[in-house]
């Protein structure tokens, strides 16, 4: 049975390599992934064991809000600091801070990273404790001294004695830099710039005066670290976090690796639209094949095989394709991961150079997830072929009626369908559970009904869809729609890939036009200021109130509103809240209360939006627990409660309780009034003036904000747009596939046309059309579902702002005119094959 | 009694003017070497318009090739083929095609007809692909000779072997070739199915003066031509006049078939 199994596999070679090819990119992103991960987790303990290898024992405060990307720490009082020198058995201990201090380059540009942080560090005094290792120089040691890390000042052409003006949420300053930094052979820490200033430097610009966020110590002598730090935990109570080095090292790695999780998700979506499209042509492709093969399956049948035998060698074939296109896969994965690091160093994460980490568990999961993809994809069909009567190898003509299990079909499909739609709109309309978790099963469920339910009507909908061709293209354009309808199930295949494409763009772009229509309306309607600023890295990053204090001060503006964000806990949840002066927010933000009075928080207290409040069942004047990282639990009276204008956030605290209740007394974002009748000129060039000297601070007037906010919607956009230009790479390689397989089975026919006096040009237009009907069945259906994806999640996004529906028809009509290109293309080498036909063998009889 | 000469070139014009189809000293030969082939070795015939002509010999007598070469199917190694006025070798691939779409029609032992095409878009399928219109006057005309009116709507999987190969002959006929070639047009079909269909190529050739070649195995197919040429080893080595089927069958036995 294996020599038959390889000799299949022999004579379809060009056609299962081509099958294998979306499995090899599919297991090639789920290696790459896995590869790319550990390389860079493994990168980074062994960095950060590096800086923090003199390190006994750390303590920091526990970090009370923890999001996503950043965890929220407290400094701690400096007398922490007097208490851990006491304890016995600690030899040398001192206290560090770190915030947020940007460089300003040559060229008066503040240096930017690609997301990473700019940090201010205090270097140690210690020896024992300094993470940085001195490359040029000496460490700064006075007020206007700085070292800056290697890969900046190589970047930014900074050299020993340069002056630099560095900003800060406080007021900035110029500095000399006295040296040159790195970290073992990193020239940098994980992407971010870092400005090293001496301890009482350090406290002064980072504001963190009589504070600590961290101390480090050294134990002494005989003393081990656990001891050590059991000792400092005893000694200082529950208040603090007491960790070792080797925990810090680990803590500090997974925050700083923390952004590769975005792009295992990106780079694991790849993975999966490449297996779920590439399925539906590996189910495709088999299918085929063996149909063509009906009467070699016959005739085993009829020497004594069993059916069992049939479908294990079917089975076999595809493990051997599996496997072979794992092993592929796993080195374009090594690939993938090699390509990205690659690209990280262009983009300023300095890596040290180890090598590529590829663990057993990633071998593992590549070739398992390739070999069950292909086994799985290829069973259907194995089964039918099974089924094929030992008798149809002695009819003259392969008669390969295989039982259209249509009721089956129709009952699978309409099941998935069914689960999957009440699953998606369980995710729109109810809040129980993780409503993404559901849309996503529900989509993916609604995606592979609609493939199984597409093969009953590909036959009208090519039908529909070929009309055009059959009216306008001549007796080439009736035969390709004649085609397309003829084996529905073969269509509805084909175009499956291009189906999941295309529902994937719709569904983006029309949630991207929606919620860039929806900002435009929220700006329109609730924004009153003429100018929003806002802090580096996209506001990530605050900035000086001084700012907003001394905007208020120009003649030419009327009021200024200075947004500051803070987490804090209630119920157990972390909350995200606004800190604001609740006067200057009316100036700048059309707020409508349904309860109680806004300005009433200036004095303490806080403003919730109406859904919270229902939700919790709060009135005005009720107190509400709420935790903050200085202070934690505090009663909190509610003194208004406002309508959801998609600005304004869920809470709002007054400035002075912000102030009491929080480390970080940054701005995040300002909103500039500017007084009537001053022209729009005058208010800019105010503001312009005062921004000028707070290079890190982006102003944006409403036109340029709404213009901002749209490319950033663009740009996750792209990465939707690269899934569906790998979708459309795999469903064109699907389409070739098929049609150079229906051009081999039905060799007869077209011989026949030749005979008839159609010409090449005739045969390879007819191809062609049968192509694009494909390709457009495919994007229709895709475009139909991908319009419904997107219209359930822009509505179950409507209580989060995303209230406008929008269908950006020219973008959609594009990407159809894109499928049935592709469809024109993927013709070429088919269309090739069939003008190409010897009429001789095609008409004679066997 | 036959009257058989020896050799090539002895076949005459009957009916007026040019011949229908004819070949000078057609040779072919696949393959090379030890494995050449000589399918066709120095065959001259021409075929008279308005004439039913029948090619008979034992299998690999090359008669099939002959006809393939006849129609354009197929390229000769050496020598001429002329369809009309027209001689094929001359031609590109393009002009070829061009014209076997107008001045040639075929009929096949297994029908060939395109499983996804109702009957009546199966004979007018060569008008379809030249981009012209049936002439509605001569469309009725080959309908009620094929006697197919009641069956036009149907594919061919909903027609008998009989039925379809009717199909096949109208479609050869819709375009007025100047020839039709016919390979084994019975070979499939019960005895009362190949009647039928002969019958229609009589009656093509009587009532519309058609010029039809049809190669077959089968004295009483045969039996209907006007003419019978018999191929041997890739040479004409006998023509009958008027043939019926005992004769054809006496001389095959002859012929040692």
């Amino acid at each position: 049975m294996w020599r038959v199994a390889l000799r299949g596999l022999a004579s379809h070679k060009l056609r299962l390599a081509l099958t294998a090819l979306a499995v090899v990119l599919g297991v090639g992103f789920v290696a790459g992934t896995f590869v790319l991960t550990d390389t860079i987790n493994s990168t980074f303990t062994d960095l950060f064991r590096q800086t923090t290898r003199g390190i006994d024992v750390a303590v920091r405060t526990k970090a009370t809000f923890t999001s996503a990307s950043n965890e929220q720490r407290a400094p701690m009082p400096a007398g922490v600091l007097d208490r851990i020198t006491a304890i016995p058995g600690v030899a040398a201990a001192e206290g560090t801070v770190s915030g947020y201090a940007q460089l300003v380059g040559s060229d008066g540009k503040p240096v930017t990273t690609g997301g990473a942080p700019t940090l201010g560090i205090s270097l140690s005094t210690v020896p024992r404790l300094q993470s940085a290792t001195l490359r040029q120089g000496r460490l700064p040691a006075g007020p206007d001294e700085v070292a800056v890390d290697a890969y900046t000042a190589k970047k930014h052409d900074f050299h020993v004695g340069d002056r630099v003006q560095i900003l800060f949420q406080g007021a900035p300053g110029e500095f000399t830099i006295t040296g040159i930094i790195g970290f073992g052979s990193a020239d940098n820490l994980a992407g971010a710039t870092l400005a090293g200033f001496d301890p009482a430097t350090a406290a002064r610009v980072l504001d963190r005066e009589g504070r600590y966020d961290e101390i480090d110590l050294v134990a002494a002598d005989g003393v081990s670290e656990s001891v050590a730090r059991q000792r400092v935990a005893t000694a200082l109570g529950g208040d603090y976090e007491v960790i070792t080095g080797r925990q810090l090292a680990e803590s500090n790695s997974k925050l700083f690796g923390q952004f590769i999780t975005f792009l295992d998700y990106a780079l694991l979506a790849f993975a999966f639209v490449a297996l779920l499209v590439g399925s539906f042509i590996i189910v495709n492709t088999f299918s085929i094949i063996l149909a063509q093969r009906a009467r070699e399956l016959a005739l085993l049948r009829c020497v004594g095989a069993s059916r069992r035998q049939v479908l294990g060698m079917v089975l076999g074939e595809a493990g051997v394709v599996g496997l072979v296109a794992s092993v592929a896969g796993l080195g374009v994965g090594v690939l993938i991961a090699f390509g990205l690091r690659a690209a990280f160093g262009v983009v300023g994460f300095s890596l040290p150079g180890t090598s590529l980490v590829i663990q057993t568990r990633t071998v593992v999961v590549a070739l398992a997830v390739g070999l069950l993809v292909t086994l799985l994809a290829a069973l259907p069909p194995g089964l039918r072929a099974s089924r094929v009567p030992p008798v149809a190898a002695l009819q003259q003509q392969a008669v390969y009626a295989a039982p259209q299990r249509r009721r089956w079909r129709v009952l699978a499909g309409t099941l998935l369908a069914a689960a999957g739609l009440t699953v998606l709109l369980l995710g729109v309309f109810t809040a129980v559970g993780n409503r993404w978790v559901d849309l996503a099963a529900g989509a993916l469920a609604i995606l592979l009904g609609v493939g199984l339910l597409s093969a009953l009507v590909a036959r009208p909908l090519a039908g529909v869809l070929g009309w055009p061709f059959a009216h306008w293209a001549g007796q080439a354009g009736r035969l390709a729609r004649d085609n397309a309808a003829r084996a529905p199930r073969r269509t509805a295949s084909t175009a499956a890939a291009l189906m999941i494409g295309l529902a994937l763009v719709g569904f983006a772009s029309i949630f991207a036009a929606s919620l860039r229509a929806s900002v435009t309306q929220i700006l329109d309607q609730a924004v009153a200021a003429d100018y929003i600023l806002s802090g580096p890295a996209g506001g990530a990053q605050g900035f000086s109130p001084q700012v907003a204090a001394r905007l208020a001060q120009q003649p030419e503006i009327a009021s200024v509103a200075g947004v500051r964000i803070g987490l804090f806990k209630v119920d157990g949840l972390t909350g995200q809240l606004f800190g604001v002066d609740p006067a200057a927010l009316a100036q700048t933000v059309i707020t409508q209360t349904t309860a109680g009075d806004l300005n009433e928080i200036s004095a303490g207290g806080v403003a919730v939006r109406e859904d919270i409040a229902t939700a919790h069942g709060w009135q005005v004047g009720d107190r509400i627990t709420m935790e903050f990282p200085i202070g934690g639990a505090q009663s909190e009276v509610l003194r208004a409660i406002y309508k959801d204008n998609q600005v304004n956030g869920g809470y709002l605290l007054g400035l002075a309780d912000y102030t009491r209740y929080y480390p970080n007394q940054a701005d995040s974002i300002a909103l500039v009034k500017a007084r009537p009748g001053v022209s729009a000129d005058a208010s800019r060039a105010a503001v312009d003036r005062v921004v000028a000297d707070f290079p890190s601070v982006q102003v944006k007037d409403q036109a340029e904000y709404k213009q901002g906010q749209a490319s950033q919607i663009n740009q996750v956009l792209v990465l939707f747009y690269l899934l569906v230009a790998l979708a459309v790479v795999i469903a064109f390689i699907g389409i070739v596939n098929t049609l150079a397989l229906s051009v081999l089975e039905r060799v007869r026919e077209l011989g026949l046309l030749r005979a008839l006096g159609m010409t090449r040009a005739q045969m390879r237009s007819m191809i062609r059309w049968e192509a694009v009907i494909i390709a457009v069945l495919g994007a229709a259906l895709g475009l139909v579902l991908g319009i419904f994806f997107g219209w359930t999640m822009v509505r179950s996004l409507h209580d989060r702002g995303v209230t406008q529906f929008s269908v950006p028809v020219t973008t959609l009509v594009v990407f159809v005119v894109i499928a049935a290109l592709a469809g024109v293309l993927a013709a070429v080498f088919p269309g090739r094959r069939a003008a190409r036909i010897d009429m001789l063998r095609a008409i004679t009889t066997e | 009694m036959t009257e058989a000469t020896a050799g090539p070139a002895l076949s005459t014009v009957d009916g007026d003017g040019t011949p229908a189809a004819r070949t000078v000293g057609v040779t072919r030969i696949y393959g090379s070497g030890d494995a050449e082939v000589r399918a066709l070795d120095g065959v001259s015939v021409e075929f008279a318009r308005g004439q039913f002509a029948a090619v008979m010999g034992p299998s690999g007598s090359g008669k099939s090739t002959l006809m393939h070469c006849l129609a354009g199917l197929d390229r000769v190694t050496s020598g001429e083929v002329w369809i009309g006025d027209v001689e094929l070798g001359a031609l590109s691939e393009r002009r070829l095609t061009l014209l076997r779409r107008s001045e040639v029609g075929f009929i096949f032992q297994s029908y060939n007809l395109l499983p996804t095409l109702t009957a009546a878009e199966n004979i007018t399928l060569p008008l379809d692909i030249a981009g012209r219109k049936p002439d509605q006057t001569w469309y009725d005309r080959v309908i009620d000779a094929v006697g197919l009116r009641s069956r036009l709507h149907h594919r061919p999987a909903e027609l008998s072997g009989g039925q379809q190969q009717r199909v096949a002959g109208a479609r050869a006929l819709i375009a007025r070739p100047t020839v039709i070639f016919a390979d084994e047009p019975t070979g499939n079909l019960d005895s009362r199915s190949g009647a039928e269909i002969l019958d229609f190529m009589r009656r093509s050739v009587d009532e519309f003066g058609q010029t039809i070649v049809m190669v077959t195995h089968d004295p009483n197919a045969a039996a209907y031509a006007d003419r019978v040429l018999f191929l041997a080893d890739g040479r004409v080595v006998d023509e009958m006049r008027k043939p019926s089927a005992g004769k054809v069958l006496d001389y095959m036995k002859q012929l040692g078939v």
